[in-house]
């Protein structure tokens, strides 16, 4: 019952400079409504040049309300947590967006970015056309013109160069579907200089966490902490990178009373929620987690009974821990004894308890370090394989996670297989393709050797993203491929969240040819003084096709198209289609893939992938299976993700990886990595036997240890053929599955067979082994703490030095010693770390053109503690200058605040398109700036990669800051 | 008749700015105008809260009282609303107002605001439900439709709580006697000086 | 340690009872038709507002007091000017319009002494007509406006409905802020013209007023202008000066104003306008009705010699030369201080 008075007409009596009320006149697009009732005014350049012809929307009567309403689910494009998003569709137009209450991991819960996704169905300042920088200006040409030019270029460098002269950058906001196409586009090519942001993101906890006890993915999930007793995040800031973790977190803390421990250089958002806060200078979170191992061992609280039967290797750690007693600990990372004491304390004492990290502890030259050690406490006190246990590794990007499993790195191929010749072997049989043509696509040549033998280019890691600019500056000579970098495909990545800007915009200058594959112009476009060879081609978002996306939990959700792409965008895996035909490669790419006009077809790739990734088990999850969960979101339950009745009865939400067998086998997920609980077929896991079996007459196996329903009652390695036959279960096969497994182990056997009869005996396919927690194989095989290169702390580097430069590393000379040798301390003596806002994602184009976003983050800001602000001269909102000891410098606002300690400074990293003081915003296509520019952060973030897998050190560098 | 009214915990807001996108998007709210805003004391220091403001349609609304052109009106559900077409942006409301609800469109020369617009509770305003007039001026009517503000509805950490004042008590209620049992945990340290390093 | 923990558990527990017994007084009254129910949030933002230190915070919101969490001073300024302001303000109006009226019905129209002698003197020059005639038409003009917004809720929505009223409103809004600054300019310009003939002169203005200006029984000395015109005249560049100053600042809210600014602005400005409308009664009925043959003298610029020598005779002296001027009717003798009773019998 309404209390309402009645009008007739809308007046505006007074003059108004912005909008007041408006009526709206019949027969409007709905699209063109909303085009003049949001966004526009303030900050920025506004009115866009578009005119209704060049959009392809179907113009819709508004007079009745709008016509029926479609309702599309699908999962937000911002980060991995991977909420769902209820789209309400009316003609084409996406006009309406409701709460996904029934989706198991966010209940209809977002982040200022999620609730603001429909926007992308509106938007305006993006790609609209391809574009082309002809002598410094943008020019509209035609999708054809485009792939035409960009092809022969390719071809040209190809013939001059090599292959490896191009480089393929792909992304972590690719479906599945497209990130395995565009991996086995760069493998089409020829070349293994194909990656994506993981490098500069998880990489490190990748390389660490799989070679610890198998799999590098997040163990559990974020549901999964209700059941956790206790919760540690280091350099972990929930609050701004992922909001939904903490509806999760604070459940347990509510309901368990599991205290909340953070770790962390800034006293977060998440930190002040936090029942112990610990301030750990940037860089050392090896010593301050040795240190509380130093009281776990110390008070006997670690698990002896799990360390005894599946952990090897912990004796070593427990020696180096023992040089981590309480004072060294505070000397090196500043917490005291008593914070350490009580941290540890709640951990052990509340049982099972999770772990979360995320930048904070990847992005460092000892990043595999720090994620090793992660691992070591989480074992040590027996928190994996248990419900509310593990260690909860949330990743970055919407599907970051599935990108690095579908192999789009310079290391491996789709599904961790590596680059030896056998994996190459396996993917050129489900590829259908025969393994000499895929072997002859690559340069002939062998720039290094491994024992003393020549490696074939096919089989070394490409030049990862991190290292691009080195991979076009460096001299050719001291790379390990034939030749530099002479064009680079930025599909989906932008540049301004790698560090060393100032080398960047050098190296894109020198480039042939750059080309973005971006739905936005990203900072590529404007951060260099490019004249020519430059081309923008318009990429739809993932809300304008569909396809499948792995969430940080392992879990796929499908994602159904919400609306048509707008403008001239094409979804990226019909642009690799394009121009995989342009090559003359789509015929290979695309043998047993269906493609409609020029569009493959995505439930065909998502079965290619099937049939191919034995390795994670992606070989479960078909698109009928993630359709069924996708339309049954309801039936899963919240705790467990478990569906209880209902069509998808007994999955787990998204099958979570690993899946094993054929989808016929219908395998339910495997929720919690490592949980020997529940039978393999139920869900439980092993760890893997993949560092061998035996190590200085210890077994590498696991002792006593094994999963629920198993037949053999121990440790045991991974099958294959032959331990089928040894073991007496080779006729458990079928006559078809005997002769694929013939010869072959759980990982080549494309029948699945030897998967399937191993879980039928209750065993893990990959084997029952111990976690090591010391990898022989790595640089420090225990982990140690070592300064950062940049460090304020001169007076450790003798103790914690850095590593030895190396000649030749992922193909590139890398330095570490020689950079550390030099003291900045004096010209530079705040230390320098980034982090993220919740506002913003990424490089930062895609949000800022966001204005719903935008407008809560107008100012690119440096956060300064009072005192180093009172030292300089500084005022709160002054602009001030951040120089770095690589001669960069950024003119930021300073936000003058406690949240930093004295001594050290943060900035976001999200800004882009000024440059060292330079408003680009005009170099921008017209129509296609975003609202908000600023400096990028890593344009002045300085050099330093991690020793296994050249991840960048943009977590502690130094600066000076000086008023502007 | 149920009486609407938002609630955040602060306890459970992070600032993640979910409750004003939300806003942004469902009503199509425009650059310069927040109807819903995030304010965070204490910020970057111990004791930091965030609380998520709006109108908070209060049963003694001081805009009500101010208006000089008795523009608003409150539904039966509680819920304060007002009428632009009668509006004069004076800009009173705003100065009554104690959570600094009524937003302008503009900010220039001789007092000139544009129509005051202010959170609805997504109930829209005086026109007819669901209609473009209304659409245009007030923004989406979602308690036409029996759901509720999509603040609330989307809120990350369900810290905003939107409803029946009962319910919405009753599940406040709940939380605070789960966070006092936290007390009963020996375990845990309390001792709230040392927290910080 | 464990002092402190049970100390704070105790605590704890007392806020969790007290937070579950809601408070039926401290809430606002219910309105009526609809059922009691307490409102969640009161406790928290009571909370709020009892906090000790700031309740002003940041927030990712550009505008003026965004960050502010409750703005205390509005309620102050509320509860001012709805139950003070309003009903004050027209209480005096009334009154005072009441008085002028008793006024009128005791004394009549006040004529000249001796009536008109014909003889025209120049007081005003056309300067100093078109200033005070723009100044008093800006003053009623901006008067009636400000007083539509003050008090046109309570008396005029009746009279023209909702929508009617909205638009009369919004006319008077829209007159008020443009016409604003425009008097400001006419007012300084009023002031340079007539300030010389308003200095004090105690030993004539205090005679004067303690004789009641010739209200009852016999005029006083006067200069140019008597001391009641002097009153005037500064308690109009005066206040006027306050009302002007804060009309800038509630006209201009370009500057970052806070609420708290506004509000206080508002008030003195209203107090000043209303006093300087009550006021204007008595000048406008004075300067009109009240007295014969002072209205054309503003109308014209010229007055009647006997008029002149009425009520500023000081004035008349001296200038009664420069307008060539004849001793008039009898009865009256050039240089007489003393004056008959002007009642017109």
């Amino acid at each position: 019952m309404m209390n309402k008075l009645t009008k007739t007409s809308c007046t505006v009596a007074a003059p108004v400079a912005r909008q007041a009320c408006r009526s709206v006149p019949d027969a409007i697009s709905r699209r063109t409504f909303l085009r003049n009732s949001s966004l526009m005014a303030g900050g920025a350049a506004l009115a866009s040049t578009l005119t209704p012809t060049m959009m392809k929307r179907a113009d819709a009567a508004m007079s009745e309300g709008g016509g029926k309403i479609t309702e599309v689910k699908t999962i937000c494009t911002h980060c991995a947590v991977g909420c769902g998003v209820l789209a309400e569709v009316q003609n084409g137009v996406w006009t309406g967006q409701e709460p996904a209450f029934d989706h198991p991991i966010n209940k209809g819960a977002h982040c200022a970015k999620g609730a603001s996704i429909r926007e992308h169905g509106h938007g305006e300042r993006r790609l609209k056309y391809p574009t082309k920088l002809v002598d410094g200006k943008w020019k509209k040409i035609s999708w054809d013109e485009a792939i035409n030019e960009i092809g022969d270029k390719l071809l040209e460098i190809r013939q001059k160069s090599g292959p490896d002269s191009v480089f393929w950058l792909g992304s972590a906001k690719h479906s599945n579907e497209q990130a395995y196409l565009f991996r086995k586009f760069a493998a089409m090519w020829g070349t293994n200089n194909v990656d994506h942001q993981a490098r500069i993101c998880h990489s490190t906890t990748v390389a660490g966490v799989a070679n610890t006890w198998g799999y590098g993915a997040m163990t559990n999930s974020m549901n999964d902490i209700h059941q956790s007793r206790s919760m540690l995040l280091i350099g972990s800031n929930p609050a701004e990178a992922h909001p939904i973790a903490l509806q999760h977190i604070f459940k347990a803390k509510e309901e368990n009373n599991a205290p909340l421990i953070v770790i962390d250089p800034r006293y977060t958002r998440t930190a002040s929620h936090a029942d112990h806060y610990l301030k750990i200078r940037p860089g050392t979170d090896v010593p301050i987690i040795w240190g509380m191992m130093w009281h776990i061992f110390e008070n006997g609280w670690e698990d002896k009974l799990f360390i005894r039967q599946r952990v090897y290797g912990m004796d070593e750690v427990m020696k180096e821990v023992k040089n981590w007693n309480p004072a060294e600990v505070e000397r090196v990372t500043g917490v005291p004894e008593d914070q350490v004491y009580a941290a540890t304390k709640a951990m052990a004492d509340n049982r099972p308890g999770t772990f979360v990290w995320c930048m904070g502890g990847t992005q460092h030259t000892i990043g595999n370090n720090n994620t090793r050690a992660y691992c070591a406490f989480q074992l040590a006190l027996g928190n994996m394989g248990v419900s509310g246990g593990g260690a909860n590794i949330f990743r970055g990007h919407d599907n970051v996670q599935g990108a690095t499993d579908l192999g789009v790195l310079a290391n491996t191929l789709p599904g961790y297989y590596g680059l030896s010749a056998g994996s190459w072997k396996h993917w050129s049989r489900v590829w259908d393709l025969d393994y000499e043509w895929v072997k002859g696509q690559f340069d002939g040549g062998s720039y290094e050797q491994k024992g003393g033998k020549d490696v074939h280019v096919m089989n070394t890691s490409g030049i990862p993203v991190s290292r691009w600019i080195d991979g076009v500056l460096e001299d050719p000579a001291n790379i390990a491929q034939k030749d530099n970098f002479k064009a680079v495909l930025f599909w989906g990545h932008a540049p301004n969240s790698q560090t060393r800007g100032v080398e960047q915009k050098k190296a894109l200058e020198e480039l042939e040819m750059v080309v973005v594959i971006d739905p936005y112009p990203t900072v590529t476009a404007v951060m260099s003084d490019r004249k020519n060879g430059t081309y923008l081609l318009p990429a739809a978002t993932q809300m304008e096709t569909y396809g499948s996306v792995t969430a940080s939990n392992r879990s796929f959700q499908w994602r159904s198209k919400v609306i048509e792409p707008l403008f001239e965008s094409l979804p990226d895996h019909t642009i690799m289609y394009k121009l995989a035909n342009k090559l003359g490669l789509a015929d290979q790419m695309f043998k047993n893939i269906q493609v409609n006009g020029d569009e493959p077809l995505v439930e065909d790739v998502l079965r290619e992938i099937n049939r191919g990734m034995w390795t994670i088990g992606y070989t479960g999850q078909s698109p009928e299976r993630l359709k069924k969960h996708q339309e049954n979101w309801g039936t899963f339950n919240y705790d467990t993700l478990k569906a209880e009745g209902g069509p998808a009865d007994g999955d787990y939400y998204g099958l979570p990886w690993p899946s094993w067998g054929t989808p016929e086998m219908n395998h339910p997920g495997t929720p919690i990595l490592y949980d020997t609980s529940k039978s393999v077929a139920d869900g439980g896991l092993t760890f893997r036997a993949r560092f061998g079996v035996e190590r200085d007459g210890t077994s590498l196996l696991a002792e006593g240890s094994y999963g629920r329903g198993s037949e053999i009652k121990d440790g045991y390695p991974e099958f294959s053929a032959d331990v089928l036959k040894k073991l007496g279960w080779w006729d458990d096969l079928t006559d078809d599955e005997k002769k694929a497994a013939d010869g072959k182990n759980w990982k080549t056997d494309l029948s699945g067979g030897i998967q399937r009869v191993a879980i039928k005996h209750g065993c893990s396919p990959f084997g029952n082994a111990k976690a090591r927690a010391i990898v022989w194989t790595f640089p420090d095989p225990v982990p140690i703490h070592r300064e950062p290169l940049y460090t304020s702390r001169r007076d450790l580097v003798e103790k914690y030095p850095t590593y030895d430069d190396r000649k030749s590393f992922w193909r590139l000379p890398t330095r570490y010693k020689s950079i550390q040798d030099v003291d900045h301390t004096k010209n530079y003596p705040i230390i320098m770390t980034s982090g993220r806002l919740v506002e913003y994602e990424g490089g930062g184009d895609e949000t800022r053109s966001n204005a719903w976003l935008a407008e809560l983050q107008q100012d690119m800001f440096v956060e300064i503690h009072p005192r180093d602000a009172n030292n300089a001269g500084i005022k709160d909102g002054e602009d001030v200058w951040v120089e770095s000891p690589e001669n960069a410098k950024i003119k930021v606002k300073a936000m003058v605040t406690r949240r930093v300690g004295a001594g050290v400074a943060f900035m976001p990293f999200h800004f882009g398109g000024h440059f060292q003081g330079k408003d680009l915003r005009s170099k921008y296509p017209e129509g296609a700036d975003p609202y908000i520019l600023g400096e990028a952060a890593n344009t002045a973030f300085t050099y330093g990669y991690d020793s296994v897998t050249q991840m960048q050190e943009s977590k502690c560098s130094l600066c000076r800051i000086t008023k502007a | 008749m149920a009486r609407m009214k938002f609630y955040c915990d602060a306890e459970r807001c992070i600032e993640c700015n979910a409750c004003v996108t939300a806003c942004k998007n469902v009503n199509n709210v425009p650059w310069g105008v927040n109807r819903r805003r995030v304010v965070t004391i204490n910020d970057g220091e111990q004791g930091e809260r965030s609380l998520s403001v709006a109108c908070m349609h209060c049963s003694d609304a001081p805009c009500a009282a101010v208006c000089p052109v008795d523009c608003f009106y409150t539904t039966g559900d509680g819920i304060v609303l007002h009428d632009k077409d009668i509006c004069i942006g004076c800009g009173y409301c705003f100065y009554a107002c104690p959570f600094g609800a009524p937003q302008f469109p503009a900010e220039a020369a001789f007092s000139t605001r544009g129509k005051m617009d202010k959170c609805t509770f997504c109930a829209g305003g005086p026109e007819d439900d669901h209609s473009p007039a209304e659409y245009s001026k007030y923004g989406s009517n979602r308690i036409a439709d029996g759901k509720l503000p999509l603040c609330a509805e989307m809120c990350s950490t369900k810290a905003l709580l939107a409803g029946d004042a009962d319910v919405v008590s009753d599940i406040y209620r709940k939380r605070v006697i789960n966070r006092g049992a936290s007390a009963f945990d020996w375990g845990v340290n309390f001792n709230k000086q040392k927290l910080q390093g | 340690m464990r002092i402190h923990t049970l100390l704070f558990v105790v605590c704890l527990l007392a806020s969790v009872f007290q937070v579950q017994a809601a408070n039926p007084q401290s809430a606002p009254p219910p309105p009526p038709n609809s059922l009691f129910t307490s409102n969640p949030g009161a406790e928290l933002w009571r909370e709020v507002r009892q906090r000790e230190g700031d309740i002003r915070g940041t927030t990712q919101m550009k505008s003026t007091d965004a960050g502010v969490l409750i703005n205390t001073s509005g309620q102050k300024w509320r509860e001012y000017r709805m139950q003070n302001l309003i009903p004050k303000a027209a209480v005096a109006i009334l009154v005072i319009l009441g008085i002028i009226a008793l006024f009128r019905v005791i004394r009549g129209k006040i004529p000249m002494s001796g009536g008109r002698s014909g003889i025209k003197i120049l007081r005003f020059t056309t300067n100093q007509r078109v200033a005070h005639w723009t100044t008093a038409i800006l003053f009623v003009i901006l008067g009636l406006t400000g007083l539509t917004l003050l008090l046109g809720r309570n008396f005029l929505i009746p009279v023209f409905g909702a929508e009617g009223f909205s638009y009369l409103a919004t006319g008077a809004k829209f007159l008020h802020d443009y016409l604003g600054p425009l008097f400001a300019l006419s007012l300084t310009w009023l002031f340079v013209l007539f300030v010389h003939g308003n200095m004090p002169k105690p030993s004539i203005d205090l005679k004067w007023l303690m004789s009641g200006g010739g209200m009852f029984g016999k005029h006083a000395h006067a200069q140019c202008y008597n001391a009641g015109e002097k009153f005037w005249f500064w308690l109009a560049t005066l206040g006027g000066l306050v009302v002007v100053i804060s009309g800038l600042v509630l006209d201009f809210p370009i500057f970052g104003q806070t609420r708290a600014t506004m509000e206080f602005y508002h008030l003195v400005h209203s107090i000043a306008a209303v006093v300087l409308i009550l006021v204007s009664f008595g000048h406008i009925y004075m300067g009109t009705a009240a007295l014969e043959g002072t209205f054309e003298v503003m109308q014209t610029g010229y007055c009647d010699a006997n008029w002149a020598r009425d009520h500023h005779d000081l004035w008349y002296e001296k200038v009664k030369d420069s307008a060539g001027a004849e001793p008039r009717q009898a009865g009256i003798q050039p240089g007489m201080a003393q004056r008959e009773s002007t009642d017109s019998t």
